[in-house]
């Protein structure tokens, strides 16, 4: 394995009195894609969420990218997230009032730069994803297969050294989700985009590099 | 914070946006119409005694005559003597003062009220120069005599003859239209003050009932330091005993009955009520956006947003929907404002003010003081009511936004 980017040590998460995921350990190498599998509800959103920084382990800690994430407030977590890390959710959380394009460039908001730059590089990203001519709708709009897209140029548009995706293709129909997984695929294959994915399918997951299974909280291969 | 999503959110949510702007625009134009309605009436009230030049009227009232024969004083207004009239000028807040004496003269074929005036003092009645309708105005030491137009008609008098009053007579050299003059201290002839107190000092059931020199008066005139008007009232009463009559503004504010009238804490109640009422509704509108937005909130997060960053992102947002409300509430304010400028007011006269024998033609009749009523709203306010909707807004972004920013964005994103 190339050098690791992601490292989970003995994670455990307890919500009340409800242990979701128990020392569970992770680590991801530069480059590589990596999904996560099991059935519903044993844990891997949870475990995803720990290693990327958006949820605090009971238990355990995280490194990206050499950074020990929960030394740090929840802002300096917020900015670290920015600059490394990007996102693909299940259920798109496209911004309903924002554009594709202006979807895309959400993580560079806050960054003191000019509209023009945003734009710049939102259009890039929506080029690559063929979605060049969807620049200016509204997720309304928009197709599940194309809110994805515009979901993965968002995860994309800081160069993040690490993309988790939650159930990329949950919600989305076989033929879609595979031109999803395709795309996501030649990001990883084309880019060096590295990659952990959940997903409940396993047939999905065989795609990646390396599949790791969950069941009842923990990993066990 | 970034401007164009902030444009993005309030002009593509314009359902909430607009109820937004109506429901805090309302709260708004009500603060701004409460208070210049009551300017309004506060500034019709000075009307009556704006047109005389003056901002206090003082008369004392004494007994009605025993016999009305010749010249007396109305009861409404017995001597003001020249010391009294010295201790007045000399008060704190007294700008001017002018000086008058009205008589109710009754001689064998003719009852009339007569004025006397000083011809230029620009407090007072000497604004009857400017409603002369024939002829011209008293000329400095001659003398001479002006007569009511509806009077002098009535009795067949014109402008060059002469009219005897109290056995003295006087050329007529004008005629003053009482229709547009104003309606304190009116008369049927005016004379120059010195005749008028010579009169007075002459007659011997005046001097029975109240004593007169020459130098006294009946009826003061003051301009005042506005902000010492009710300071001044005070003073006046106690310098000229407790039954003395001193009409300032809040006396015709008084008599004017309304609820801008009654008291000033009205309106204030009121617009405490209108900004609890704009203050509530850009709480709820921004309480229920930011409930609706949990979710997004949490995307923010999750992509690197900070507090501080969400915060403000809310905080502005609220910020320019309250300017927006702000500013379509001071529109609403102002299209009213022009509305109720139509509306007309009218202020009663006391009969005390302008007394005239209940036995003369139009004696018993009620005075008003008609006007259209004075709504403008004054810069200050409009500034004010601008503002202030924004600083609720900014309040209001800055609490609620300050809170949800706090949310984790595993909280709202753990539920797919």
């Amino acid at each position: 394995m190339s050098e690791a980017i992601l490292v989970g040590d003995n994670l455990t998460k307890t919500f009340d009195k409800l242990t979701v995921v128990k020392e569970a350990s992770l680590t991801v190498g530069e480059g590589e894609f990596v999904s996560l599998v099991g059935k519903s509800g044993c844990g891997k959103t949870t475990f995803l969420s720990l290693l990327s920084g958006l949820e605090r382990p009971t238990l355990g800690s995280v490194t990206i990218a050499g950074k020990e994430l929960f030394c740090s407030s929840e802002d300096d977590l917020a900015l670290f997230r920015r600059e490394n890390v990007g996102f693909i959710f299940q259920s798109f959380n496209l911004i309903p009032t924002l554009s594709a394009w202006e979807n895309v460039a959400l993580p560079l908001f806050p960054v003191q730069m000019t509209e023009a730059e945003r734009h710049r590089r939102a259009l890039e990203l929506l080029d690559r994803m063929e979605l060049g001519h969807r620049v200016k709708h509204l997720p309304a709009t928009l197709s599940g297969g194309e809110k994805q897209r515009v979901a993965i140029a968002r995860a994309l548009i800081n160069n993040p050294k690490i993309v988790f995706a939650d159930e990329p293709t949950g919600n989305l129909d076989t033929a879609t989700g595979e031109a999803i997984m395709t795309i996501l695929n030649r990001l990883h294959r084309e880019a060096g985009m590295t990659l952990l994915m959940v997903t409940h399918d396993t047939e999905l997951a065989k795609t990646a590099d390396r599949v790791v299974r969950m069941q009842d909280g923990e990993v066990i291969s | 914070m970034n401007i164009n999503y902030v444009f993005q959110e309030l002009t593509r949510r314009r359902k909430r946006t607009v109820m937004a702007v109506i429901g805090l625009s309302i709260g708004i134009a009500l603060l701004v119409i409460l208070n210049a309605l009551s300017l309004a009436y506060h500034e019709a009230a000075r009307a009556p005694l704006k047109e005389i030049g003056a901002d206090i009227t003082v008369q004392r009232p004494g007994n009605v005559p025993e016999d009305m024969a010749g010249a007396v004083f109305p009861c409404s207004a017995v001597t003001i003597t020249r010391d009294e009239i010295a201790k007045v000028g000399k008060m704190p807040g007294v700008k001017g003062m002018g000086t008058a004496v009205l008589l109710w003269v009754f001689d064998a074929n003719r009852a009339w009220t007569v004025l006397g005036i000083e011809g230029d003092n620009p407090v007072g009645p000497s604004i009857l120069k400017n409603f002369v309708s024939e002829g011209r105005y008293l000329a400095a030491g001659k003398t001479e005599a002006l007569v009511e137009a509806a009077f002098a008609r009535q009795f067949g008098i014109r402008t060059g003859d002469s009219v005897s009053v109290a056995g003295r007579s006087f050329p007529v050299v004008g005629l003053v239209d009482a229709s547009h003059a104003p309606k304190i201290a009116v008369a049927n002839l005016y004379l120059p003050l010195p005749e008028a107190q010579a009169i007075a000092a002459a007659s011997k059931p005046l001097q029975s009932v109240s004593p007169f020199a020459m130098g006294d008066v009946n009826l003061l005139f003051i301009r005042a330091d506005q902000d010492k008007i009710t300071s001044l009232a005070s003073a006046l009463k106690e310098l000229m005993g407790p039954k003395t009559a001193v009409a300032t503004p809040d006396s015709f504010l008084k008599l004017l009955g309304s609820f801008f009238a009654v008291s000033d804490k009205f309106t204030l109640i009121a617009s405490i009520i209108a900004i609890l009422i704009a203050i509530l509704i850009a709480f709820k509108t921004m309480a229920g956006n930011v409930a609706e937005r949990m979710r997004e909130i949490g995307v923010l997060k999750a992509v690197g947003w900070t507090r501080r960053n969400v915060t403000l992102q809310l905080l502005t947002e609220s910020v320019v929907q309250c300017l927006v409300a702000g500013i379509v509430g001071l529109a609403v304010a102002y299209a009213a404002a022009f509305a109720l400028g139509f509306m007309t007011v009218s202020i009663p006269i006391p009969w005390e003010m302008s007394p005239t024998p209940h036995f003369l033609p139009g004696g018993g009749a009620p005075v008003f003081k008609t006007l259209r009523l004075p709504v403008h709203i004054p810069v200050s306010l409009a500034l004010f009511a601008v503002t202030l909707s924004t600083v609720i807004g900014g309040l209001t972004g800055a609490l609620l936004g300050s809170r949800i920013s706090k949310i984790k964005p595993s909280e709202v994103l753990r539920h797919e």
